[in-house]
């Protein structure tokens, strides 16, 4: 028997905006519209979400992360379709370039898939540390049912066989060949071609009833279960007599997130000591597992500030973001292309951020590409290391006169990282909080989606009180 | 003690502007005959042995392969040796210094410096907005030329209390220039609140705090100085140049209230030419901005480093000032077609200290103009010619 696989820290992120439903629903002719969903402005999207939550699991782990042997990553629809998705997470993420794991795709079961194929990864003895990330950025078809929920959102475990503040536990998997939600080849929105009167009535109640009274048994305290549109998480939890599931607070702030919607549920449940349920459902499967934590999960408090945040966005802003609605004309390139050869020199300058600090004078130039002479003392020694992900604007700019596919304002700032490196960086969001002396996060953004290819690169987050609350309990967390 | 190598016998400029019903080779054409024309005692076009020619950025009218050998034909001198100089926005100073090594080295006698820009062909986000896709080769995007010279008002303003009134003061005062230069693209005059309430482009700066796209062309005729009394009984002399490079990107600058290429390009002007800053009548130095101005007096050292502004304010800068700055109206007003905005300097600068500048005329009271550019990826490349009346 090998040890049990133990929660060490986990994390949770968000996307900067929020879409009212009302919003949807008086475009559409519709009466109401209750509550909000989070949606992704231009620069985010699955991977974006995926290592923003990551890193702060890794930072609440307090591990260092060139020792996670494996990414597990789960989402209903990777950004390369068929492409590089998996090593672009991992190296954004600062993974060694040894370091395994799989990607989870194709439906909202995706995230539970990657939880399972870490646990059992730990389990096996193959990899010591693993890393699970599910995120998703659902892109709901104009108009269907479930538009006005279709959220997005990450979270992320780190596993190990060690002493862990919870311990995965007992699973149960139901399978039911269905098809509900639907995108195919060439399609860029999910779509609702299914009755979802047959739907609730002949395939998610019975499914979710059937693994409830598997888990019931176990002496469960709290749920995360699916709400794919609004209704059916309450309609589950009366089947099961779950009382308001833990995962109602996330549903309730970011809408449905799809494959990263499970593992936020329990992150809701993991901030105090209990045994959780975490079900997901999708594509015709349903899976729960029990997570029993002995103590608050480092990290878990940290959700409450990723919900809270967020600015409130127009319909129109998100159809643009989602390319639903495009601008006429010609755009210009704006970025490294992935299948560029300055990517093949650059990966890990552009994706792991790594710049070369001067083995002589002590300064890191960045990118180490091209700088085979250091710019303070001409010495060509060098020391390739990540640079420090945090700093302090030294000055800034905000352009307002930039040709498509740039969105005006756009900030850039010029920043000093705590390391001593300085950069030049695009600002996220419309900068109108940015000040000298701003500080401010490098995170990975989405800077362009060129001639159908998503194009990566860091932006300078502006830190904000919430953030500012963030960091900090990762900070206490970690001490 | 000047270098005084090199003699300045001619010099014209086209009118810039928008200059859609102009060709490239038409506008070369067109300054060349001004060049020509101005010369005192006449040219003869064919006396020309060689050429440089500044184009900074053929793309921009669809020419991707522009050589030395677009201009000669054009001019009516197919044959002669001519060789394209490109060095950013300092291209035009750049071709001229090179020109004057030329006449210097005893290589040629009679040298044309011609620069030549077609800014206005592709229009918008075809043009020089396409830059955008330019910066940091891995981090930044999204820098249009604004984003070269905009962090430096953000840090200068924060550091030394500059305001956007003395930013603006020096869209208007070269405004006012440039409605007295015939040749300039405006010739309207502004006011501070027309300035202030101008659209942001790239905060801090707005409209009126930048340069006009603009096509031009502008020449000049260099000859050995024991030749000049065949043209001209009031020549113009090279006293001295400098030349200076800074890192290329702009994370990789250490301080953002000065451009560190224009003072060292300075320094090595003003050694050559045996001057001081405070020995320079007038100035045409690389207003792309308004606050690349500020910078540029405080780096040449006219003004104390952080009292650009208060000075643009107080008139310093004036063509009734203690130093006149950009009395041609200056790129802001006169306009900046790459490639031509450095020999257009240059002229101004010739006709200043022959006291041919009409109503915008200087006072000259020590016989030396300083000529000025500065740009190119981060700001990183400053060209100064110092030219002098002075035997």
């Amino acid at each position: 028997m090998t040890n049990p696989v133990q929660i060490i820290a986990v994390g949770a992120a968000a996307p900067a905006w929020r879409l009212p439903a009302s919003e949807v629903a008086t475009a559409w002719g519709r009466k109401g519209g209750r509550g909000q969903a989070a949606a992704c402005p231009a620069d985010e999207d699955v991977l974006t979400l995926a290592a923003d939550a990551a890193l702060r699991a890794l930072a609440a782990s307090g591990l260092q992360t060139d020792i996670v042997d494996g990414l597990w990553w789960g989402t209903s629809r990777p950004p390369f379709a068929e492409g590089p998705s998996h090593s672009f997470l991992a190296a954004a993420i600062g993974l060694s370039a040894k370091s395994g794991g799989a990607l989870c795709a194709g439906s909202t079961h995706s995230g539970i898939d990657a939880l399972i194929g870490a646990a059992d990864a730990v389990a096996a003895g193959s990899a010591r540390v693993a890393l699970v990330v599910a995120s998703d950025a659902v892109v709901p078809g104009a108009g269907t049912s479930f538009e006005e929920r279709a959220g997005a959102g990450a979270a992320a475990f780190v596993l190990t066989n060690d002493e862990g503040a919870a311990t995965l536990g007992a699973r149960v998997t139901r399978t039911h060949p269905y098809l509900d939600r639907y995108r195919g080849d060439d399609e860029l929105e999910t779509r609702d071609i299914y009755d979802g009167r047959l739907f609730r009535e002949e395939v998610f109640l019975p499914v979710m009833r059937d693994l409830g009274e598997q888990l019931s048994a176990l002496e469960v305290t709290s749920w995360s279960l699916p709400d794919p549109d609004g209704r059916l998480g309450a309609a589950a939890a009366k089947t099961l007599g779950a009382g308001t599931p833990a995962s109602a607070g996330v549903y309730g702030a970011l809408g449905d997130t799809g494959a990263a919607a499970p593992l936020l549920g329990a992150i809701a449940a993991l901030d105090v000591a209990g045994r959780v349920a975490v079900v997901g459902f999708g594509g015709g499967r349903a899976t729960g597992i029990v997570v029993d934590a002995d103590r608050p999960v480092p990290g878990a408090a940290g959700l409450a500030a990723v919900l809270g945040t967020g600015r409130s966005a127009t319909y129109t802003e998100v159809l643009r973001a989602r390319n639903v609605l495009r601008p006429n004309g010609e755009t210009v390139a704006m970025a490294v292309p992935p299948q560029s050869a300055q990517l093949v020199r650059g990966a890990d300058e552009i994706l792991g951020l790594l710049g070369a600090r001067c083995v002589d004078c002590g300064t890191i130039n960045t990118p180490p590409t091209i700088h085979p002479h250091c710019i303070s003392c001409g010495s060509s020694k060098f020391v390739l290391e990540p640079v420090a992900r945090h700093g302090v604007v030294h000055t800034y700019v905000i352009n307002h006169t930039m040709p498509a596919p740039f969105q005006a304002p756009l900030g850039l700032a010029v920043v000093d990282l705590d390391d001593g490196a300085r950069v030049m960086l695009q600002v996220a969001g419309d900068g109108s909080t940015l000040e000298i002396g701003s500080e401010v996060d490098l995170v990975l953004r989405r800077y362009a989606y060129e001639r159908g290819v998503p194009v990566y690169g860091y932006k300078a987050a502006v830190r904000t009180p919430d953030t500012d609350d963030t960091a900090a309990a990762a900070a206490t967390e970690e001490a | 003690m000047a270098w005084n190598k090199v003699a300045v016998v001619g010099g014209g400029l086209i009118k810039f502007g928008e200059l859609f019903e102009q060709s490239y080779e038409q506008m070369a054409s067109g300054a060349f005959d001004a060049a020509v024309a101005s010369v005192d005692k006449g040219f003869d076009p064919q006396l020309v042995e060689a050429a440089f020619v500044a184009t900074q950025r053929g793309t921009l009218w669809g020419q991707e392969g522009i050589g030395g050998n677009t201009v000669p034909t054009a001019i009516g001198l197919a044959g002669i040796p001519c060789t394209r100089v490109e060095n950013a926005c300092p291209s035009g100073s750049d071709a001229f210094r090179v020109g004057a090594m030329a006449v210097a080295s005893g290589v040629h006698d009679v040298v044309l410096v011609i620069g030549v820009e077609k800014m206005r062909d592709k229009s918008g986000d075809e043009g020089l907005l396409a830059r955008a896709a330019a910066g940091h080769p891995v981090y930044t995007r999204g820098e249009t030329a604004p984003v070269l010279f905009a962090p430096f008002a953000t840090r200068h303003m924060h550091e030394f209390g500059t305001t956007r009134e003395m930013l603006a003061s020096v869209a208007v005062k070269n405004h006012f220039n440039g409605a007295r230069n015939p040749n300039a693209h405006f010739k309207n005059e502004i006011t501070i609140e027309d300035a202030l309430k101008s659209a942001p482009v790239c905060h801090p700066l707005h409209l009126l705090d930048c340069c006009p796209q603009t096509d031009g062309a502008a020449a000049v005729l260099l000859v050995n100085p024991d030749r000049a009394a065949e043209f001209t009984d009031d020549p113009v002399f090279v006293a001295g140049f400098g030349v200076a490079t800074d890192h290329p990107y702009l994370h990789e600058k250490s301080t953002f209230t000065g451009l560190r290429a224009t003072t060292m390009a300075a320094e090595r002007a003003y050694k050559m030419a045996g001057v001081e800053p405070g020995q320079i009548d007038c100035a045409e130095v690389h207003d792309c901005f308004t606050i690349t101005e500020i910078l540029d007096i405080e780096d040449l050292g006219f003004v104390e480093k952080g009292k650009g502004g208060v000075a643009s304010l107080e008139g310093e800068t004036a063509i009734t000032g203690r130093i006149p700055v950009n009395t041609s109206g200056g790129l802001l007003a006169k306009g900046h077609p790459i490639g031509a905005t450095g020999v257009a300097q240059i002229v101004e600068c010739w006709l200043q200290l022959r006291g041919q500048a009409d109503e915008r005329q200087a006072e000259i009271r020590n016989g030396f103009a300083l000529q000025h550019n500065v740009g190119g990826r981060g700001s990183g490349v400053s060209v100064i010619n110092i030219l002098t009346t002075n035997r």
